[in-house]
């Protein structure tokens, strides 16, 4: 995989070269293929933002069934937790394409704010999707006559699963490997793959590293910024000294955090104190509106910073609601819909609406029956938001709501219908990711027919 | 919906500043323990007759003829305590590694965190919905109490057996609930495991954490199992991990895959014994219940009509039909420590959480047989295995430590602890007010019992994305917590702690590197020594000597801001940030 990408993005940049015109010299060197590249880097500028929601979000209680069966499925097996269907009908959602079935869904309450995006076909639904190595059936989950995804139902696991297609102690993640695509044509490379939430694997590449910024910017070390203690002498020691290559390969890669640390945050800091202020109003009190600021922000410098093709991850915490999910999970989804509606709208305002592309994520979906809380399940529902998004209506398969039935393992933890490397393989295809690139970047999709690679939901 | 409901109000401002009557003393049991552990395999004579791991020749010490070096001694404690300091080192180079182990196990322990809640005054009713008070009551600890080796013990088990302050909900008292819980992890330090696990798994910060609180038995109507929570991360993040192991803490292998230690239906099973849990209220109902915090700190007591009777199957291991709740908690937890990954899986940790991050398979299998047989036939004696960890020759070994993947990044909250430590930092007030430092961008990142999931602040396994350590196929757990932000984020926090500014009132005494104030070489190196293990370069110490020279000496607040910038330097190095 190392070897064959690196071989792919120095093939992209040779390839960039030898467009770029007959006056490059043979001996190829890193500046002449950085600027090769840039002249055939893509003209326009597009990202992708995933949106993880850590804990596994309980789907049942997000797109509740709302026909009048599937409904009273839904409430007897929650009774305690079922939102009543007085309450979904505000938000029921009338999709283009009915399901078959005569099947519905509501957005829980707490996502009326993303009920317009869903009308005006801004935002698609995902129905049961989650980790899978292949296609997989009932029959072969439960005679496991095929390979399944590694530690289900394990948190930090499937979290890993779903961003790298691979458990914990995974390399790369396939945001950081659509990255590694984009980095010869972005004027920057450190910004090819940002996270304004800390550390996921999704965002690490064979190439691209993940650079880690917080909501309010670069930080700088005060000691660099200003004299330290009076110094400039010591100033310059501690520049010195944070970034020097170092031989012990902790400390290298303490040092080599600390420069990309100084030289992405004096270039970014920059670009954002040019950058005009955005005036969409963002939730106040919501750390998640607080990272999707940030990337708006970020995104409004990439002109300045010649950058291309970004990847982003935000995140929100909470989703493992096994005690008062009726207390607890109605806020979360307020958060996390206030939060995404108030982004879409800042890529309005940028004018960049049609070139970003949300969606979201989760460890797993939860068990349906419950009482107090949920368990750990599988597969789940999420949301693809943006201009260029085929939205107002569902993709993939509404599975039957039961207790052991066809499309569920027990408890109602769905037995995904569609495999996260499809999910991925249309936003990648969208990014502008050749067929051949995207089964690299994604594994497990070279099992899944070529027809059913792209969902076409953007 | 609970037995033990409990009112949580909205949360409560209160700020004031924790008090509480220092160094109240409480005679330890672990005194009684420590002549039998002399005795104990991997032990006090363990020095210079270790397997052989490389060289090994920098031992030295332990009840030897030859004394540990100041350079030998400084580094053992930045292994075994939560910091060095010059009288450590003299203690060190006096008595021997050995020695100084058992002297710590005997060591009585400080004022608990809960009992300077109360002296604080934060067990009053307007404190019920607040956190205030804890992070003091950690931090005092953490940073001045006299048993530093049990505090830093202290810290490693919660970093494996986690738990977060700011999820304990259910009761309020959130305070009282973590600070019960590192009193309790702390009182089972040099304990066994197996008493751990069973206080652990009837704590009220556990139970609410990880929500086998008010969890019951099955409900036929709606098809609803017993919480999971509990069950699933006590196999996989306390006690075996998710994969079968060999003793020296590789997985055991089957047609080229790892091979599971459980399925889904060995979780549904274990679930079913944490039912039936709930608060002791000693009967008592309503808001009269819950008006002191005194019920937090009681082990969850049985309500038999929430516990599931029927008989459950787990890990081979099938627990009787109508067998009463309290039975059945004691039978599975004795299934589950008698499971062989638990020796290897723990030992491993423990190594990492002191050591170093990338043990030899040859160094946890030694330190897993000590876990599995104390010489006294006892499993699960962590004195005994602690001891080994840091007498092994791997672990004081100056050729190991001098190789190019040596030891661990240290964790923020070490770093700063190692400064509070090196020059006895102090709170004159008593208040402690450092607060809640897990902002990545200003404070330390990391927090004491505040990491952001069960999972801790890192992972065992964790990896540096496409790094050198990658590369080279060994793990960083601290990494995970190094990235643009806090690698600034620290420096810049400690460079405000180490000129006493910005951390409450905590300040340290400098009167012992005032001495050094006019001569920057002489400075530098003794900070190097005491903070650092001596581990700075000659080319590092040279940077840092000169640096500090270009500012004037001559007065003692001179003096002072030379000392200041050579230990902001200190701590950015990366010779200080990981420990070899």
């Amino acid at each position: 995989m190392t070897i064959n990408a690196s071989r792919r993005a120095f093939l992209q940049r040779a390839s960039a070269l030898s467009l770029a015109g007959s006056a490059a010299p043979w001996a190829l060197n890193l500046a002449a293929m950085g600027e090769a590249a840039a002249a055939g880097a893509p003209a326009d500028y597009k990202a992708l933002v995933c949106v993880f929601l850590y804990g596994g979000n309980d789907y049942g209680n997000t797109l509740v069934p709302y026909d009048t069966p599937s409904y009273n499925l839904y409430q007897g097996m929650r009774p305690t937790l079922a939102y009543s269907q007085a309450a979904l009908a505000p938000t029921v959602l009338a999709p283009s394409i009915a399901l078959p079935g005569a099947r519905q869904y509501a957005l829980a309450p707490e996502l009326a704010p993303l009920l317009p995006l869903f009308t005006s076909n801004q935002m698609g639904v995902m129905l049961n999707v989650g980790t899978l190595i292949q296609p997989t059936t009932k029959t072969q989950y439960t005679n496991a006559s095929v390979p399944l995804p590694p530690k289900l139902f394990s948190h930090n696991d499937q979290q890993s699963v779903w961003q790298s297609q691979a458990p914990e102690g995974a390399a790369s993640g396939w945001g950081g490997r659509m990255g590694d695509l984009f980095i010869a044509g972005n004027g920057n490379a450190t910004f090819t793959c940002v996270n304004v939430s800390g550390n996921a694997v999704f965002l690490s590449g064979d190439t691209a590293v993940q650079y880690q910024v917080s909501t309010s910017g670069p930080v700088a070390f005060n000691g660099i910024a200003s004299p330290l203690f009076g110094s400039a002498a010591c100033s310059s020691a501690l520049q010195s000294l944070v970034t020097a290559p170092r031989t012990h390969l902790f400390e290298a890669e303490y040092t080599r955090v600390a420069k990309r640390s100084i030289d992405a945050g004096s270039v970014l800091t920059v670009a954002l104190a040019g950058a005009p202020a955005i005036a969409t109003a963002f939730p106040a009190g919501n750390a998640l509106a607080d990272q999707l600021k940030f990337v708006a922000r970020m995104i409004s410098t990439a002109t300045t910073t010649n950058t291309k093709r970004q990847v982003f991850f935000v995140s929100i915490t909470g989703f493992d609601t096994h005690d008062g999910l009726a207390q607890i999970h109605p806020g979360l989804l307020t958060t996390v819909s206030t939060a995404l509606s108030a982004f879409y709208q800042s890529t309005v305002e940028l004018g960049v609406q049609n070139q970003v592309t949300t969606f979201t994520a989760s460890d797993f979906g939860r068990t349906l029956t419950a009482d107090d809380g949920s368990d750990h399940g599988w597969g789940s529902m999420h949301f693809m938001l943006g201009g260029a998004v085929n939205g107002g209506r569902f993709y993939g398969t509404a599975p039957v709501v039961a207790n052991g039935g066809p499309d569920d393992v027990g408890q109602g933890r769905l037995l995904p219908s569609t495999g996260v490397d499809q999910y991925a393989a249309t936003l990648g295809k969208w990014f502008g990711i050749s067929d051949t690139d995207l089964l690299t970047v994604l594994p497990n999709l070279g099992n899944y027919n070529a027809s059913q690679r792209n969902l076409g939901f953007v | 919906m609970n037995v033990a409901e409990i009112d949580e109000e909205a949360t409560l401002a209160a700020s004031s500043a924790f008090q509480s009557a220092p160094g109240t003393v409480v005679a330890s049991a672990a005194a009684l323990l420590s002549a039998t552990l002399a005795a104990c395999g991997g032990g006090g004579d363990s020095s210079g007759s270790g397997t052989g791991t490389g060289g090994g020749g920098g031992g030295g010490g332990g009840t030897g003829a030859t004394p540990p070096t100041t350079a030998d001694a400084s580094r053992f404690l930045a292994q075994a305590s939560m910091g060095a300091s010059r009288a450590q080192i003299a203690r060190v180079q006096a008595i021997g590694y050995a020695a100084w182990i058992d002297e710590q196990f005997a060591l009585a322990t400080s004022t608990t965190r809960w009992d300077a809640l109360v002296a604080g005054g934060f067990s009053g009713p307007s404190f019920k919905n607040s956190e205030s008070g804890f992070d003091a009551s950690a931090w005092r600890k953490l940073l001045s109490s006299p048993d530093t080796l049990r505090q830093r013990v202290t810290l490693a088990l919660s970093e494996i057996m986690v738990t977060s302050i700011d999820s304990l909900v259910g009761s309020g008292w959130k305070a009282f609930a973590a600070a019960n819980y590192l009193d309790l992890l702390e009182a089972n330090a040099f304990g066994n495991y197996r008493t751990l696990m069973q206080q652990v798994s009837t704590n009220t910060a556990m139970g609410m954490y990880l929500t086998f609180r008010a969890s019951h038995k099955a409900n036929p109507v709606t098809g609803s199992l017993p919480d999971e929570n509990y069950a699933r991360e006590l196999m996989q993040l306390f006690t075996i991990g998710l994969v079968q192991l060999n003793l020296d803490g590789t997985p055991q292998m089957n047609a080229g895959a790892p091979i599971p230690t459980y399925a889904l239906a060995d979780i549904t099973g274990l679930a079913r014994i944490f039912t039936g849990w709930d608060f002791d209220l000693q009967g008592q109902t309503g808001a009269v219940a819950s008006a002191t915090p005194d019920f937090v700190r009681r082990p969850m007591i049985q309500y038999p009509a929430n516990h599931e009777l029927g008989a459950s199957t787990f890990l081979g291991t099938t627990i009787p039909a109508n067998t009463d709740g309290v039975t059945a908690l004691r039978l599975s937890l004795d299934a589950i420590f008698a499971h062989a990954n638990v020796a290897p899986f723990v030992s491993r940790q423990l190594i990492q959480r002191l050591v170093t991050s990338n043990p030899t398979p040859a160094f946890v299998a030694r330190i897993a047989t000590v876990f599995n047989n104390d010489g006294t036939g006892t499993k699960g004696n962590l004195a005994a295995v602690l001891k080994a960890i840091l007498l092994d020759d791997e672990a004081r070994s100056a050729t190991v430590a001098a190789g190019v993947s040596a030891g661990k990044l240290r964790e923020p909250m070490l770093r700063f602890a190692g400064w509070a430590q090196a020059w006895s930092a102090t709170s004159p007030s008593n208040a402690w007010a450092i607060g809640d430092t897990s902002s990545a961008s200003t404070r330390l990142g990391q927090s004491p019992l505040r990491s952001p999931s069960v999972f801790n602040f890192f992972r065992p396994g964790y990896v540096p994305p496409n790094s050198a350590i990658a590369t080279a196929g060994l793990v960083a757990p601290e990494f995970q917590l190094n990235n643009e932000s806090t690698v600034v984020g620290a420096v810049n926090y400690l460079q405000r702690a180490v000129s006493g500014t910005g951390v409450g009132d905590v300040a340290a005494d400098y009167s012992s590197l005032l001495a050094f104030g006019d001569d920057a070489v002489a400075l530098v190196n003794e900070i190097n020594l005491v903070l650092a293990a001596n581990q700075l370069s000659a080319t590092t110490t040279t940077t840092i000597s000169n640096a500090v020279a270009t500012i004037a000496g001559g007065t003692d607040p001179k003096r002072l801001t030379r000392i200041y910038a050579a230990l902001t330097l200190t701590v950015a190095a990366p010779e200080f940030t990981v420990l070899k």
